[in-house]
C-alpha cells in the first residue's frame, strides 16, 4: 500500500484505488478509465488485455451479434495505425510474434496483445487509439460480415451449440441473454454500418474500460506509458446507455426439441440461478464441480461408467444478471433422452434429498485449488481470469470468490441444489439425430 | 526478446529414460508429461484402435487398488491424470501440487505395470468408443481428415487413417486378454518425463527415479517405418453430410520430408508464411481480403523422426460459394508458393516463428509438452535453445528451395459438409 501512494506521487494524472491480491488498481482521473497491474519478471512477456463491458446483453432485435462484429471491424485500422501510414499495427505486432486476438461474451468484449515486454508501449499506444478512433467502415462490413457468417455456421454445425442456443432462448423470452453471442444469422448479415458506429461510439469509452497489464513490468514505467496513451481521451459526458431489462418470473418447467441428421443424442437441463455476485454463487459453483467434474463427480460415475452417457458436463455460468446453470450428457448409442433425463434428474434429487459428503466437497475445493494455480500460470491466464471477474462487475471477486469457494460447506450445497435445480425453473432440451 | 532456459536440466534416469526439468515461476503448480513406447504404429492395422482404448482404461483399476479407490485418492489430492496413445507411444499427462509429485508419478507407473482391465470396464469403455465414433460420422472437420489422410497416404503409413467403419469393427473385435497383452509391452522403453512448475530438480529427479525403478522393460525399440509409397495426386473426395451450415476443407501433399531433412527448418518457415497466423498469405488473402472464411491455415503434419509428413491446409467455407472459394484457395497456395517467398517475407516469418515461440513458452503447460516434444524428436536438451537460431539463419534460397518441395498440382482435397446440387 505504501508503495502505491509512492507511485501515485511521481505519476502525475493517476490515482491509485485498492489492492488485493497482488493486483493494484489505479483510475486515471481525467477520463475514468481503470488500470489494473499485476507485475510478475518470471518472464521476459508482458500481457495487455483491454475489457470493455459490453457485450450480447446490451444488444435488442435487429442487432444481435453487433458486440462481435464491431470487434472483428476494430482489427481494420484506426487513425494512427491503419494500412496507409505504416499498416494494420494488430499484423505488425503479431510479426513481431505477439499473441493477438479478442473475444466477446455475454457482459464483455475484450482485446489483448502478449507481447514481449520491449512492445508495451506500441500495445499501449494502439489500444488507446482503436479506444476512440477506430475506422468502422461499411466497406470492412462488407468484406468482414462474410468472414463472421462463416463463424456462425461452424458454431451452427455443432450439436451442443445449437441445443445450447435453444435452451437459453428458451429459458430467457425478455432479457438478451435470451441470443447467442454471435447473434441471429440474419442481424449478422443485414444490421447497418451506422448502428455498429452507433455502438462503438456509446459503449468504446475509457470511462466503461479496464486495461490489465500483467508479466514482466516496472509499475511506474508503466503507469506512465498508460497515462500517455490514454489521457488524450475525454472523459463523456453522456452516461452509458442502461441496460434496464428483467427477465420476468419463470412459472413452469420449459422444453425444447431440435432435430437434425447425426448420429449423436443430447440432452441438456439449463436452471434459473443468480447473477455472478450473489450470495449463493459459491454454493453454486462447487455443486457443479460436484455433479461433473473429474471421473470420481456425481454424473460421471452415475452416467458415464455405467456405460449410459458417452459425456456428461456441468457449467455455472457467473454472469452479470441471472444465468443459467447448465448440465449437459452426450446419450451413449441405443438411450434415449426421456431415460437418461430421468437418470440425471434422480441424481440431482439424491443431493436434495441426502446432500452431499465431506469427502466430495474436499475434492472440489482441491480442484478450485488447482485452479487458483492455473490461472496464474502465464499473463494471458492471469489477464483473462481477471477479465471474467471485471464483467460481473468486481474486479475483486478474482481475490474473493476463491475464499468464499473455500468457506462453502456440504450443507450449503445441498441448500442451493434444492433452491435452484427445480423442475418449475428448469428449461429441458433434447437433442435428436435424425441419422444419417 | 531472449529466453532463459538455464534453469532446463536434463537427466539419464539411472535405469534408463530422459528426464527433462523446467522449474518456472509458477506456484502451487506442477506438469508433468511424459510417453513409452507402445502406439498404435506398433499393432497391425485392424488393431490399432487398441492402444486409444487401453490408454482410457489405465486408470480404471489396477491389480492393487479398485478402480474407484485409485481415482479417489488421485482426486483427494487435487491430482490430475490422463492417458492416451499415439504413433508409436502410450502418454501421459498430470497435473498436481509440489507436495504431491510423487504420488502422481507412483499412480502412473502403477497404472502402466498394473492396470488390471476389468471385463465391465473393458465393456463399457468399447460402448464410450462406439459413442465417440458415432459422433465423428457428423462432424465435418474430422470426416474431411480422416478422408485426406486415405487420399494421400497407403495403407501401411503411420500418417493413414482408416474409415470410421473400419474402426467400429475394431473396436468391436477387441477382448479383455487384447488389452492385457497390450500392457505387456508397456514398460522403461522410450521413457521420457517432462516435469515443469514449482520443482526443486535434485527432489523432482529422486522422485522420478524412485517412483520409475519398478517398471520392466516392456518393447525396447519403436516399429519400424516405411516411406510413403502412394503417388501424389490431385485427388478429391467429398463427404457428404446432411443439415450442415458450413463445409470443411482440407488440403494436403505428402512430402518426402522427415526431422531429418536439410530443409525441414525452411519448409516450417515456408508452411507458417503461407498459413501459419493471422498475417500469413492465406489468412491474409482469403479471408481479409476475400472474406471467405473464418479460419484458413497451413501447418506441416505427421513429420517426426522416422515419418515422413505433409503439408496440411484446412478451411471453412459457406455451400454457397464452395466451389469458388476452392478455386480461390487453390489459386493462392499456387501463387505464394511461385512468387510469395520475398527477403521481407522471410524475416517477418522468421522474427513472428521466434517471438511466438518465446511467448508461447510463458507457461509451465506449454514448457512441459515443449520439452516432452523434444523427448519424442530425440532432440537435445539445447534444441530448445538453439532453435531459434537455426530459424535466423534459414536463407532465402533454403526458403525457396523448400517451397518447390510441395507440388501445387498433386495438392488432394477432402470435404465435408452439406453440398448444394449443381
Amino acid at each position: 500500500m505504501a508503495k502505491a501512494k509512492q507511485i501515485k506521487e511521481v505519476v502525475p494524472g493517476v490515482r491509485f484505488v485498492r489492492e488485493a491480491g497482488g493486483i493494484s488498481e489505479y483510475e486515471l482521473e481525467s477520463n475514468g478509465l481503470q488500470i489494473l497491474l499485476a507485475p510478475d519478471t518470471a518472464t521476459p512477456v508482458v500481457g495487455v488485455m483491454v475489457t470493455y463491458c459490453v457485450g450480447s446483453r446490451n444488444e435488442a432485435t435487429g442487432y444481435t451479434g453487433a458486440t462481435h462484429l464491431l470487434e472483428h471491424l476494430m482489427f481494420k485500422g484506426s487513425k494512427n495505425f491503419n494500412k496507409d501510414n505504416g499498416g494494420i499495427m494488430s499484423n505488425l505486432l503479431e510479426n513481431k510474434g505477439a499473441r493477438i486476438n479478442a473475444t466477446t461474451s455475454y457482459d464483455r468484449t475484450n482485446y489483448y496483445e502478449i507481447i514481449p515486454k520491449e512492445l508495451l508501449a506500441t500495445s499501449l499506444a494502439f489500444e488507446a487509439d482503436r479506444m476512440q478512433h477506430a475506422f468502422i467502415h461499411e466497406s470492412d462490413r462488407v468484406t468482414e460480415m462474410p468472414v463472421v457468417r462463416s463463424e456462425f455456421e461452424i458454431f451452427e454445425n455443432r450439436p451442443d451449440f445449437v441445443l445450447t442456443k435453444e435452451i437459453w432462448a428458451t429459458a430467457f423470452q425478455a432479457h438478451p441473454y435470451h441470443h447467442e453471442v454471435i447473434g441471429w444469422r440474419s442481424d449478422i448479415e443485414k444490421v447497418p454500418i451506422e448502428r455498429l458506429q452507433q455502438f462503438y461510439r456509446d459503449f468504446y469509452r475509457p470511462d466503461n474500460a479496464t486495461v490489465t497489464i500483467a508479466g514482466d513490468l516496472d509499475v511506474r514505467e508503466t503507469l506512465a506509458m498508460v497515462a500517455r496513451a490514454f489521457g488524450e481521451h475525454e472523459r463523456p459526458e453522456a452516461p452509458l446507455p442502461p441496460m434496464y431489462t428483467t427477465e420476468p418470473s419463470q412459472e413452469g418447467e420449459r422444453r425444447v426439441v431440435v432435430k437434425r441428421a447425426g448420429d449423436t443424442n443430447l440432452l441438456g437441463i439449463g436452471y434459473k440461478i443468480p447473477e455472478a455476485t450473489h450470495a449463493d454463487l459459491p454454493a453454486l459453483l462447487m455443486l457443479s464441480l460436484m455433479l461433473t467434474d473429474g471421473k470420481t463427480s456425481r454424473l460421471y460415475r452415475a452416467l458415464v461408467d455405467a456405460g449410459i452417457a458417452t459425456d456428461a458436463a456441468a457449467e455455472c455460468y457467473q454472469l452479470r444478471d441471472p444465468a443459467l446453470f447448465m448440465i449437459y450428457v452426450t446419450l451413449a448409442p441405443k438411450r434415449t433422452h426421456e431415460s437418461v433425463e430421468r437418470l440425471l434428474k434422480a441424481e440431482i434429487a439424491k443431493i436434495v434429498s441426502k446432500g452431499v459428503t465431506a469427502s466430495e466437497l474436499t475434492r472440489a475445493k482441491q480442484t478450485v485449488r488447482a485452479y487458483i494455480a492455473a490461472r496464474r500460470d502465464g499473463p494471458y491466464a492471469l489477464l483473462s481470469a481477471i477479465n471474467e471477474e471485471i464483467a460481473s462487475g468486481d474486479w475483486t471477486r478474482f481475490v474473493t470468490f476463491p475464499e468464499a469457494l473455500a468457506k462453502v460447506t456440504p450443507k450449503q450445497v445441498q441448500a442451493v441444489a434444492k433452491k435452484y435445480l427445480v423442475e418449475d425453473q428448469s428449461t429441458v432440451g433434447y437433442f435428436v439425430a435424425k441419422g444419417l | 526478446m531472449s529466453h532463459d532456459f538455464s534453469t532446463v536440466r536434463e537427466y539419464t534416469l539411472a535405469k534408463g529414460g530422459r528426464l527433462l526439468l523446467a522449474p518456472t515461476s509458477a506456484r502451487d503448480l506442477v506438469v508433468i508429461e511424459g510417453s513409452v513406447y507402445g502406439g498404435p504404429n506398433m499393432l497391425p492395422r485392424e488393431r490399432a484402435v487398441l492402444p486409444a482404448l487401453a490408454a482410457s482404461l489405465l486408470d480404471a483399476g489396477t491389480t492393487k487398488r479398485s478402480k474407484a479407490a485409485l481415482r479417489e485418492a488421485l482426486a483427494a489430492k487435487g491430482i490430475s491424470l490422463s492417458f492416451s496413445a499415439a504413433g508409436d507411444r502410450t502418454l501421459f499427462s498430470g497435473q498436481c501440487f509440489p507436495e504431491d509429485l510423487q504420488a502422481l508419478l507412483k499412480t502412473v507407473v502403477e497404472c502402466l505395470s498394473q492396470a488390471s482391465f476389468p471385463e465391465a470396464e473393458v465393456k463399457n469403455a468399447k460402448t464410450l468408443a462406439h459413442g465417440a465414433l458415432a459422433e465423428e460420422k457428423s462432424k465435418t472437420r474430422a470426416r474431411a481428415e480422416r478422408a485426406l489422410a486415405a487420399l494421400i497416404y497407403d495403407e501401411g503409413h503411420p500418417n493413414h487413417l482408416r474409415s470410421i467403419e473400419a474402426d467400429e469393427r475394431g473396436v468391436q473385435s477387441l477382448r479383455r486378454a487384447d488389452f492385457q497383452k497390450f500392457r505387456t509391452q508397456l514398460g522403461r522403453g522410450g521413457l521420457i518425463v517432462s516435469i515443469a512448475g514449482d520443482v526443486t530438480p535434485t527432489v523432482a529427479k529422486a522422485a522420478v527415479e524412485k517412483a520409475f525403478a519398478p517398471l520392466s522393460k516392456g518393447t525396447e525399440t519403436p516399429s519400424p517405418k516405411t516411406l510413403n509409397t502412394k503417388v501424389p495426386g490431385a485427388r478429391e473426395t467429398l463427404v457428404p453430410i446432411a443439415d450442415k451450415a458450413n463445409i470443411d476443407v482440407v488440403m494436403g501433399v505428402s512430402l518426402p520430408v522427415t526431422l531429418a531433412h536439410p530443409l525441414y527448418h525452411p519448409l516450417l518457415l515456408v508452411v507458417d508464411a503461407l498459413g501459419g497466423g493471422f498475417t500469413s498469405h492465406l489468412m491474409q488473402t482469403i479471408r481479409d481480403r476475400d472474406g471467405l472464411t473464418y479460419g484458413v491455415y497451413a501447418r506441416l503434419s505427421g513429420v517426426r523422426a522416422d515419418t515422413d509428413g505433409y503439408l496440411k491446409i484446412n478451411a471453412s467455407f459457406t455451400p454457397d460459394r464452395y466451389a469458388e472459394s476452392v478455386q480461390k484457395l487453390r489459386d493462392e497456395i499456387a501463387l505464394f508458393l511461385s512468387e510469395g517467398m520475398t527477403d521481407v517475407v522471410l524475416e517477418e516469418t522468421k522474427a513472428r516463428m521466434i517471438g511466438s515461440y518465446l511467448v508461447a513458452l510463458a507457461t509451465t503447460e506449454s514448457m512441459a509438452t515443449a520439452l516432452h516434444s523434444l523427448g519424442i524428436q530425440g532432440q537435445p536438451l539445447s534444441y530448445l535453445g538453439e532453435y531459434t537460431d537455426i530459424l535466423r539463419r534459414i536463407t532465402l534460397a533454403e526458403a525457396r528451395a523448400a517451397a518447390a518441395l510441395i507440388d501445387v498440382d498433386k495438392l488432394a482435397l477432402a470435404a465435408s459438409g452439406t453440398f448444394k446440387k449443381k
